[in-house]
């Protein structure tokens, strides 16, 4: 992104990270008149399902757009780079963990979803994250499995629950 | 008098063995998981939700507002120990609760907060059992029209109240409302907006927005930018404050206390203004501004006593009006939802001991704090130097089993995953999540009772406007709107949320 360098060919734009959030929210308001597209508006006597997403999302465009051009005259913030590593781990881990839950119990994805999380940070040594994703699931079980005696899957594979 | 009846019926019910040790067991494991840095109460509650399923709704409420104020001292405890402030109310505890704990005296300020938050809670529990009749007649007084206009007041402040450009708060409020017409439209039964997924067709739980924005959004942005955690080295010095600490303490705290309590009402989220208004009244009182900052007692002891008042007063919306003004109350709601209890002006009627059991084990609560954290704080300590590489996967596999057992679900984790990279979207991009949280939160009744309106006036708008107590609300509601846009107000705004 060029900065504006109060030459004759400054840069259109000021805040590159609100024309990225407008345009972010132009797609959420197009999503959402996409998916309302079947629903009945209705009348303002009789109020149809469609009436509060069309207007939300209606309105929200119409927010995008001032965001949109205060983007291009008031100065701000530089695109943030993202940092993938934390976001793929950390994320891969509980959605890991959501697969594994009702298959394999939390015996095992409770460890599995403690190990990936790990690689997320550049500090983490791997044996004793292991060791302690056991002992941590292991604590788990006995919370809320046994002292609460909440419906969580332990090891269908082994124990058949 | 009539109060004191209710009261004692409270007192009888909060006080039986069980209700006492769900109790105490709330405000523990509260504060376990409170103290962990980087997950404040709203994350904490989402995740102990499971905990109070077996339990009877009284029990489980009583459990709740346990868990809530554990969470509350908890975060307060992490910010005076180690100076990261675990939610945006203990960011001024932070200030001069560190620099106490790094003269020798985490232990007084520790103290201070534990017993200002005690007094507060004390006089706060008063105001609720007080205005909780009256209040609950006024709402039945309150039409369709009434409720949808205060809901907007409620929306406008929390724009008034939200931190950065009041423009991006109003998108994350409307945002908010959006996402919450996800799911079977009530009316008709029509999906709306499910992008054909089964699992949305139920609407979003409010519990995987609350994780993933403050649960695992906030990992992800501790991984990238580890917070220097300047864990208090030495002694912690002693736990009470002298005589004369104390008196020093006593004027901010009741100051605190009533700023806090009168904030806390507020539709929309006044709560989380409570601290900084407190911090600035009591710094421009001062007769030596200049040790705030350094170590003040009053800086420790005003702030936390308006936030431990606030976070009680929050209860009277919900309570009597059945609107939660902020995230943890909307939490509270889905913990009501799931025992059959709506929340609303009925519950005071329909079932008395449960009101008043509550609003007494508030009380109880505020009081075991203070004793079970005084002697518990070497143990919290301790659990500070653990090091974040094993902290942090240890919280999400807290947030993980906590969010599949809230509806024994898989689909939920997904979906929380989902909301944990939108949180970290929004950090990237500057947007400030509290208040599409907020949105959500009010979304579906704003519509309800906005529909509810225009069919009892036949489709006239203005008719629904123009009663005059909604006509009142809007206004109010527009003249904030206005406010919160002018450019110099947003200045002065800044600058307290920035001292």
């Amino acid at each position: 992104m060029r900065t504006n360098m109060g030459t004759e060919t400054p840069s259109a734009v000021r805040s590159p990270s609100d024309l990225a959030g407008s345009l972010f929210l132009f797609f959420v308001a197009g999503i959402a008149l996409w998916q309302a597209d079947g629903l009945t508006f209705g009348t303002l006597e009789a109020v149809g399902p469609g009436f509060m997403p069309i207007s939300l999302a209606v309105l929200l465009a119409g927010l995008a757009a001032l965001l949109f051009v205060s983007s291009l005259r008031r100065n701000g913030e530089a695109l943030a780079a993202w940092s993938l590593r934390p976001l793929v781990f950390v994320l891969g881990a509980f959605i890991v963990f959501g697969l594994a839950l009702r298959p394999l119990g939390l015996s095992v994805a409770g460890p599995l979803a403690v190990i990936l999380a790990g690689f997320a940070s550049n500090e983490t040594r791997f044996f004793e994250t292991a060791a302690f994703g056991i002992a941590m699931t292991a604590a788990c079980i006995g919370l809320f499995k046994y002292a609460l005696n909440l419906p969580i899957p332990l090891a269908p594979w082994l124990l058949g629950y | 008098m009539d109060i004191f009846s209710n009261l004692s019926l409270g007192f009888t019910v909060a006080l039986s063995m069980q209700n006492l040790m769900l109790c105490f067991i709330g405000c523990l494991v509260g504060t376990l998981i409170g103290v962990l840095p980087g997950v404040g109460p709203i994350a904490t509650i989402a995740m102990l939700l499971p905990l109070t399923f077996k339990v009877d709704p009284t029990g489980a409420l009583i459990m709740l507002a346990g868990i809530y104020y554990g969470a509350q001292y908890g975060g307060s405890t992490t910010a005076i120990l180690i100076n990261i402030p675990g939610e945006a109310t203990s960011v001024v505890t932070a200030l001069d609760g560190h620099a106490m704990a790094k003269k020798g005296r985490a232990g007084v300020a520790l103290g201070i907060a534990a017993i200002g938050s005690f007094i507060a809670g004390t006089i706060a529990t008063l105001a609720i059992a007080l205005l909780g009749k009256p209040l609950t007649g006024l709402a039945l007084l309150f039409g369709p029209a009434e409720y949808f206009a205060l809901m907007i007041l409620g929306l406008a402040l929390a724009v008034a109240l939200a931190r950065g450009p009041a423009l991006k708060a109003i998108i994350m409020i409307v945002l908010g409302v959006l996402l919450s017409t996800v799911g079977t439209d009530l009316d008709t039964g029509e999906e709306r907006l499910t992008l054909g997924l089964v699992g949305l067709s139920d609407g979003i739980d409010f519990a995987t927005i609350a994780m993933g924005i403050f649960g695992l959004a906030e990992i992800l942005k501790n991984i990238e930018a580890p917070e220097a955690r300047d864990v208090v080295k030495g002694s912690i010095g002693r736990l009470l404050p002298s005589w004369l600490d104390f008196r020093r303490a006593l004027k901010p705290v009741l100051r605190g206390t009533l700023l806090g309590s009168g904030l806390g009402i507020l539709p929309g989220n006044g709560a989380v203004i409570a601290p900084f208004a407190s911090y600035t009244l009591e710094k421009k009182l001062s007769k030596n501004p200049s040790e705030f900052g350094n170590g003040a007692i009053e800086g420790v002891a005003g702030p936390e006593s308006a936030n431990n008042a606030a976070a009680q007063t929050a209860f009277i919306p919900l309570l009597t009006l059945g609107i939660p003004p902020n995230a943890v109350m909307a939490l509270m709601i889905g913990a009501m939802t799931i025992h059959g209890i709506i929340p609303g002006p009925l519950v005071m009627t329909k079932s008395p001991d449960l009101f008043w059991g509550m609003i007494a084990s508030m009380w109880i609560g505020n009081l075991m704090l203070v004793v079970i954290n005084l002697p518990l704080i070497g143990i919290w300590v301790r659990l500070l130097k653990v090091p974040y590489r094993l902290m942090y996967p240890a919280i999400l596999l807290f947030c993980a089993i906590g969010i599949y057992s809230i509806n024994n679900n898989p689909g939920d984790v997904y979906v929380t995953a989902f909301f944990g990279l939108l949180g970290y979207l929004f950090y990237k991009l500057g947007f400030e999540p509290a208040p599409m949280l907020l949105g959500f939160v009010l979304g579906k009744l704003l519509e309800q009772k906005l529909r509810q309106a225009l069919t009892l006036a036949d489709g006239d708008m203005l008719a629904v406007i123009g009663r005059p107590t909604a006509a009142v609300f809007l206004v109010a509601a527009l003249i904030v709107i206005a406010v919160s846009l002018s450019p110099t107000i947003t200045r002065k705004r800044d600058e307290v949320l920035a001292e």
